[in-house]
């Protein structure tokens, strides 16, 4: 089969050059590269190795080998923001985009990776690198999406509203103070944004990238699109790969910051909440947050609308549609459309690797500052507190508290901290949401 | 010279943002705490208490660690549906 197709290729190519050798046998002046024209012209006849020829100017191959036709960029913003690509851009950088994007899928599929967010952007980023078909363009599909809601962030907004009506609160509830650790680990963001600004990047695109710490894939996609919209592609990858990477990156720095005796720590039996304080719960957060950061008002907003709805009890059907049916087809649109900045023109440029290497310290630090601060809790507090709950404290729900549960249980067999891991889970969705609001409050 | 402004910027911009969110997360604890204690005095027939017994005795530890599986696996269930 591949062997067919190289032939069929090798094909095209010889016709190609024994055409173009006969053009300029034939007539020195005119133009080598006949221009491919959208506009109807009288039809001309043709020879056949003048029909081939031109058909060999339309495909892939030639438009990622031979990239002097002067290719434009594809923006969704329209044809007024679109510059001509450069010859890497068009050529070896898409062969390179379109390796990563299988490395992705390979991450996804052999490794479970975060499959339902890896899958979509990784096939975004595909049909972004495909040459001169425009699919990240204003009328491409790519383009349609991302202009329907990643531009105006509201995509984000419908996940947390999902991800609102997914979460359970009790755990925070019954044990409120765990919610410090949740802010703890914010620590990650902006420790970060201290390091990234050390390395070069300006205040603001240095805020963008240090919400990766803040291991919130909406909460980063919000933030850079308001802060830091050329690099939304790179952060929202950063963001959604090391979500992923969580139980990788998170068990060693758990380890290395805590003795055996603390990791074995049991922790008492979280109490039974009332389903009034989980009733009220969201309207108090909402409450909060407009009195004092109105700015994160439309994330939390959100979440407090989709916890409501599920804490209410009496529209299971709306909190269920939100649950899965609109976070689904969202996590579809969101994926392409973040998929779509994976184009090599956007990707490839040298931020990228500041994003990756910023962002993975990000995450480690907001990591490392909420088992910090989980034992320092520990040391004044009257009950035990086992340090590993801190690591929960960055925002991946649920992943990071499965992962310190698992760590715990390692540890100590029969030890379930899944519980207590949960309250700084979820208290770190709301931290990285305040988090935001005020790297959001700067910039206004 | 703008670097070092910038990286002074940007430690103001952490002690803003990390006590913004300290803040905000301390109230809430206390708010959480004042509606627990009006709830269980206004409301009380619906959260009963689960005895907690120190560690030590091997039976009672066992009892907790079935205590604490039911809890979780009660909770996933409710969480899946």
């Amino acid at each position: 089969m591949k062997l067919k197709q190289i032939f069929i290729s090798l094909l095209f190519a010889m016709i190609a050059l024994t055409s173009m050798s006969q053009a300029t046998g034939q007539d020195a002046t005119a133009p080598v590269v006949a221009e491919v024209s959208t506009e109807k012209k009288a039809y001309e006849p043709k020879t056949i190795a003048e029909l081939a020829t031109s058909f060999w100017q339309t495909t892939g191959i030639n438009a990622i080998f031979d990239v002097n036709d002067g290719e434009t960029t594809s923006e969704p913003k329209g044809h007024a923001y679109e510059r001509e690509m450069t010859w890497f851009e068009s050529s070896l950088g898409r062969i390179m985009m379109i390796l990563i994007v299988f490395l992705l899928f390979y991450l996804a599929i052999a490794k479970n990776f975060e499959p339902l967010l890896l899958i979509p952007i990784a096939f975004g980023g595909l049909l972004a690198n495909i040459p001169l078909a425009g699919m990240g363009g204003e009328h491409g599909m790519l383009g349609i999406i991302y202009n329907m809601g990643i531009a105006n962030e509201f995509f984000p907004l419908l996940i947390f509203m999902g991800v609102g009506a997914m979460t359970d609160f009790g755990p925070l509830l019954a044990n409120p103070k765990t919610a410090l650790l949740g802010g703890a680990a914010q620590f990650g963001i902006f420790g970060s944004l201290v390091g990234a600004v050390m390395i070069g990047f300006d205040l603001q695109s240095a805020s963008a990238i240090s919400i990766i710490g803040g291991a919130d894939g909406p909460t980063s996609i919000f933030i850079a699109n308001r802060l830091a919209p050329d690099m939304l592609g790179a952060i929202a990858v950063a963001a959604y790969s090391y979500m992923a990477l969580v139980p990788v990156i998170q068990p060693p720095i758990m380890r290395a910051l805590t003795s055996k005796a603390e990791r074995v720590i049991v922790m008492k039996t979280t109490r039974q909440v009332h389903r009034l304080e989980k009733l009220i719960f969201p309207i108090v957060v909402l409450v909060l947050s407009i009195l004092v950061l109105p700015e994160s008002t439309p994330l939390i907003g959100a979440f407090a609308f989709g916890n409501f709805a599920k804490e209410s009890g009496v529209v299971d059907r709306l909190s269920d549609t939100m649950q899965n049916a609109l976070i689904n087809i969202v996590t579809i649109f969101l994926g392409l459309g973040v998929g779509s900045k994976l184009a090599a023109d956007k990707f490839l440029v040298l931020e990228t690797m500041g994003i990756m290497i910023i962002g993975l310290i990000a995450f480690s630090a907001g990591t490392a500052a909420g088992v910090i601060m989980a034992k320092i809790m520990n040391r004044f507090s009257k009950e035990p507190i086992n340090p590993l709950i801190g690591a929960a404290g960055v925002s991946a729900v649920p992943m990071s508290a499965r992962v310190v549960s698992k760590v715990g249980s390692e540890e100590k067999p029969g030890n379930v901290l899944l519980m207590h891991a949960m309250g700084p889970n979820v208290a770190g969705v709301i931290g990285s949401a305040v988090a935001a609001g005020v790297l959001l409050s700067i910039f206004k | 010279m703008a670097e070092v402004n910038n990286v002074v910027e940007a430690l103001k911009f952490m002690a803003l943002g990390m006590g913004v969110v300290f803040l905000f997360l301390y109230i809430l604890v206390v708010l959480v705490k004042v509606q627990a204690a009006l709830i269980a005095k206004y409301f009380p027939e619906n959260t009963p208490k689960i005895p907690t017994t120190p560690v030590g005795n091997t039976v009672e530890d066992e009892n907790r660690r079935v205590a604490a599986i039911i809890a979780a696996v009660s909770e996933f269930r409710k969480n899946k549906s």
